[in-house]
């Protein structure tokens, strides 16, 4: 394994960077060199490094938000990754095989920084023709479909830097892709683990042909290589791609630690009566700025966003949705709910867009923060811009408040002591999130995840209180 | 045979007409240093306005032309005339003002208006206040309602205790512009714990190609005062483009009530670019009524800063956009003080092409506990060749604020039109009678006869679509 940090790359800084203005990226060491060495240590086909350099250019010629509506919320000075640099070239897991398979899972890609841990697949799904590789191992072995699903640019939004960081300079990839017709009961589990000081950039492409259905589980974890004190970094995109009548649940779970920064790009083309169903949990990492894109291309095709943050200490999630409405009669359901502690702040932007071919819509967003602290920031910014006014349902609904005082009085009444009575009231409000995660395992460690930060919060606040 | 449509075809000229005026005095076309300073001393101004006015020109080189909201691009700064005076000198009767701008106002309906019951007249011609009466009752309790510049000599104490104290010559482009250049407007002082029995209104003309008009509206509503003051506008058509530029600042002391209504109808040519602000103290209560149905584009959202404890505000904000128009409005509530209240309704229709969007900021300051804070807007979409869009931004930082958002995007519905037209309507009768149903919540909170002339014009703007 050979790594590029490079101390030279910094010999010419000034001792003291100047203060930096919240639009400034944390580190330098995305640049040309970088990507041709990537490409040459990974050697790759002309073709892919190609592709890298145009989203290069594309990546250093953006800002980082792209859109005039939330230009006064970015803030990426929590990040400092300046000695994070990625790794070019990873190591890679032996043949892929049933082995190393948890129980009630089709499939687990277990991705660190410097390598591939487990590829690992059923029998069965090997045999319905349900394909879990290494984007390195696509590109290796199926050159025309490596090229089909990668080249210019994939669905990659052209207007989004950090989206096209990941297309520029990726180390780490995964493809799942479920054959037309094929319905796999089991999910497939996809773990990416990064730990400071360094940088992981990948990107998930997952395909499924008409008709077929699946439900994939992605965890994203802090990995057991941790300096105290530096930064890690997870720079990764989501592809995916739904054929007609194709079904997609697809859930997230972010459970990093407090010295990690997560860059999440998501994009979606759904096809004719197609449905995708995300179910997204953010509970760690200092800072993360997602994006989710649901476009909704075919007819009659739906989708379903389901997105919890629970905040504390100085955690910061700023997240960012856009539900592109384009086919007719397609529908939209995002629900972003958020639980702030402490000094958390948590940003909830998204936009609606009907266009003028999308006739029939029914689209709905809704953003409900729940402040818990005094010192905690909520800002809701559920946007529509509508070109067609044939719509079944355009509307979004948003609320910031503090525990429900009426809920609160029911359940005590009830004989519930009042500390118990408000982890229900959090842990119930965050529960439609659990409910959607589409493999028990993962759910129950949800729970238990929200369940551990609501205590600790609790045991925190007790403790400052008893000072 | 004389057509319904030519009939209303009338009716709108009877608001499209220009005067031939002799200009006594007017700057060249463009904007100088030299301009401003000339502006200052045909004004006879104090030494501390003109450096003022100098420090705002500074400032307005320096800031940019905003990149969000409207098309801005077509204006041509150089091509305006900054400051032309109709009328050697302030009327003060009616009998005084020149027979050819009396002749204007006839039109409009002022004198019947006001004698019928409105309280005083401060008509806006051009760049000037030419005709101010005001009723003896109100000089008798102490109000005081004059020109802008005439205040500024006679009132120089409360006027510099609080010109531009609510909205600083630095806070936007065009509020920069205004401080720069302004020339009339209304300054309206209501000493304490007076009530004024009747409305105050001004009527605002803008005459002359390419006449910029940037007014300066000052209102301070002493302790427990109380005071409702309407502005309306109409204007004559042109083919170029016109820019109005206005800044009204209202101080609501402890225990006052302020009501402003605005009904906007410049012609579309017409770029609507206007501040308005309001401080509200302890206990006060503020209240914008604001329609837009001209210009080509207006960007505007009053606000308010609730800077004591208990005090209140209500925004009802309704816009119509039509062809070539874009209406860009909405509101804001700032919370900085305990125990505040806000509530923001908007309405807009969009049709023929037309664009309307809701803009609003909601913000919950740290410090400030107990808000309560609510927006709805709700939008009406006649055609898809319209636009409608919302964006609010709700920005909370206190735990135990109240706040909801509801938005709601739709058009009319065929089962009400088909109703109506069952009961012997058209279908155009029936649709704007849906639409003035939809903007009710404006007009009722109006005086009879504004809402009379209100709804004319809703009707006019409705009929000019059958075309």
């Amino acid at each position: 394994m050979t790594e590029i940090a490079d101390p030279s790359a910094l010999a010419g800084r000034p001792a003291r960077a100047p203060r930096r203005s919240p639009t400034d990226l944390p580190f330098t060491f995305v640049d040309h060199g970088l990507v041709e060495a990537l490409a040459a240590g990974r050697l790759e086909p002309a073709w892919l490094l190609e592709d890298r350099l145009a989203a290069l250019a594309l990546f250093e010629a953006l800002p980082v938000e792209g859109s005039q509506l939330y230009t006064p919320y970015v803030d990426l000075r929590a990040a400092s990754l300046e000695g994070a640099a990625p790794y070019t070239m990873t190591g890679s897991a032996g043949a892929t095989t049933a082995q190393g398979l948890p129980d009630g899972v089709a499939g687990l890609l277990d991705l660190r920084e410097d390598g591939v841990a487990v590829v690992a697949i059923s029998d069965a799904a090997r045999t319905a023709g349900v394909r879990l590789v290494t984007l390195g191992e696509l590109v290796a072995t199926d050159d025309t479909l490596a090229r089909e699903l990668l080249a210019g640019g994939s669905l990659v939004p052209v207007d989004e830097k950090l989206a096209q960081l990941s297309r520029a300079a990726w180390s780490q990839g995964v493809l799942v892709s479920v054959p037309a017709g094929v319905r796999l009961e089991q999910p497939i589990v996809v773990r990416w683990a990064v730990g400071a000081p360094r940088t992981m950039i990948g990107r998930t492409l997952i395909v499924l042909g008409d008709g077929a259905e699946a439900s994939v589980v992605e965890e994203i974890v802090t990995s057991d290589v941790v300096v105290p004190g530096a930064q890690a970094l997870l720079c990764a995109t989501t592809e995916i791609r739904l054929g007609a009548h194709a079904r997609l649940a697809m859930a997230s779970l972010q459970e990093t630690g407090p010295d990690q920064i997560v860059f999440q790009q998501r994009r979606a083309d759904i096809g004719e009566a197609a449905d995708l169903r995300w179910a997204l949990a953010q509970l760690g990492a200092r800072l993360v700025r997602s994006r989710v894109d649901n476009v909704l291309a075919g007819d009659r095709s739906t989708v379903e966003q389901t997105e919890i943050v629970f905040g504390s200490d100085e955690q910061f999630h700023d997240l960012t949705s856009y539900t592109r409405h384009v086919g007719r009669d397609t529908t939209g359901q995002l629900l972003s709910k958020g639980v702030l502690m402490d000094r958390a702040r948590t940003y909830m932007k998204g936009l609606i867009q009907i266009e003028k071919t999308a006739i029939g819509t029914d689209s709905f967003l809704g953003e409900f923060g729940m402040n818990l602290s005094k010192a905690a920031r909520a800002v809701a910014i559920p946007s529509l811009e509508i070109d067609q006014p044939d719509c079944r349902r355009a509307a979004h609904s948003s609320s910031v408040g503090p525990i429900d005082e009426t809920q609160l009085f029911y359940l005590e009444s009830r004989g519930i002591p009042p500390d118990d009575a408000r982890k229900f009231i959090v842990l119930g409000f965050l529960e439609p999130v659990v409910a959607r995660v589409p493999l028990a395992e993962a759910q129950d460690r949800l729970r238990e995840a929200l369940e551990a930060k609501w205590d600790a919060g609790a045991a925190a606040a007790g403790a400052a209180s008893a000072a | 045979m004389t057509s319904t449509r030519d009939l209303v075809q009338d009716e709108r000229d009877q608001y499209a007409f220009h005067d031939d005026i002799v200009y006594l005095a007017q700057t060249k076309r463009g904007l100088t240093r030299d301009t401003v300073e000339e502006i200052s001393r045909f004004k006879d101004e104090p030494d501390w306005m003109l450096q003022y006015r100098l420090r705002a020109y500074e400032h307005f080189l320096k800031r940019k032309m905003p990149t969000w909201g409207g098309r801005l691009a077509d204006i041509d700064l150089d091509k305006i005339v900054y400051y032309r005076k109709p009328s050697e000198r302030e009327e003060k009767s009616w009998d005084d003002v020149p027979e050819k701008i009396k002749a204007t106002f006839e039109k409009l309906g002022i004198p019947e208006a006001e004698r019928k019951f409105l309280a005083g007249v401060g008509a806006q011609y051009d760049s000037e206040v030419v005709y101010h009466s005001v009723r003896e009752e109100l000089t008798k309790i102490g109000v005081v309602f004059m020109g802008t510049d005439q205040a500024l000599k006679e009132y120089p104490e409360i006027f510099r205790t609080y010109f531009g104290t609510v909205v600083p010559a630095e806070d936007n482009k065009f509020a920069a512009l205004n401080a720069a250049v302004w020339s009339g407007g209304s300054f309206v002082y209501v000493p304490k714990g007076v009530e004024v029995p009747l409305p105050l209104q001004a009527y605002f003309r803008i005459n002359g190609e390419n006449t910029g008009q940037f007014e300066r509206t000052l209102i301070v509503v002493d302790e427990g005062a109380k005071v409702h003051y309407i502005e309306g506008c109409t204007a004559p058509i042109y083919a170029t483009d016109s820019l109005h530029a206005a800044v009204v600042e209202v101080v609501a002391l402890a225990g006052s009530k302020v009501r402003y209504t605005t009904i906007q109808n410049w012609s579309n040519d017409v770029y609507n670019l206007v501040t308005k602000r309001a401080h509200a103290y302890a206990n006060s209560h503020v209240e914008w009524i604001d329609a837009n149905t001209g210009s080509r584009l207006t960007m505007k959202y009053p606000a308010i800063y609730l800077r004591g404890e208990g005090a209140s505000a209500d925004v009802i904000s309704v816009a119509v956009a039509g062809r070539g128009q874009h209406q860009d409005t909405g509101a804001k509530a700032v919370h900085l003080a305990p125990n505040t209240t806000s509530r923001i309704v908007s309405k807009s229709v969009s049709k023929d092409g037309g664009r309307a969007t809701y803009r609003g900021q909601l913000k919950v300051a740290p410090g400030a506990t107990g808000v309560t804070a609510s927006v709805r807007c709700d939008a009406l979409m006649l055609d898809d060749q319209s636009r409608s869009d919302t964006y609010p931004y709700i920005d909370i930082q206190e735990d135990d604020t109240t706040m909801t958002h509801e938005a709601t995007v739709g058009k009319v519905s065929a089962e009400q039109v088909f109703y109506l037209m069952s009961r012997g309507l058209t279908e155009n009768e029936a649709t704007n009678l849906i639409v003035q149903g939809f903007l009710e919540v404006f007009t009722k909170e109006l005086p009879m006869e504004y809402a009379i002339e209100f709804n004319r014009l809703v009707k006019l703007e409705m009929e000019g679509s059958l075309g």
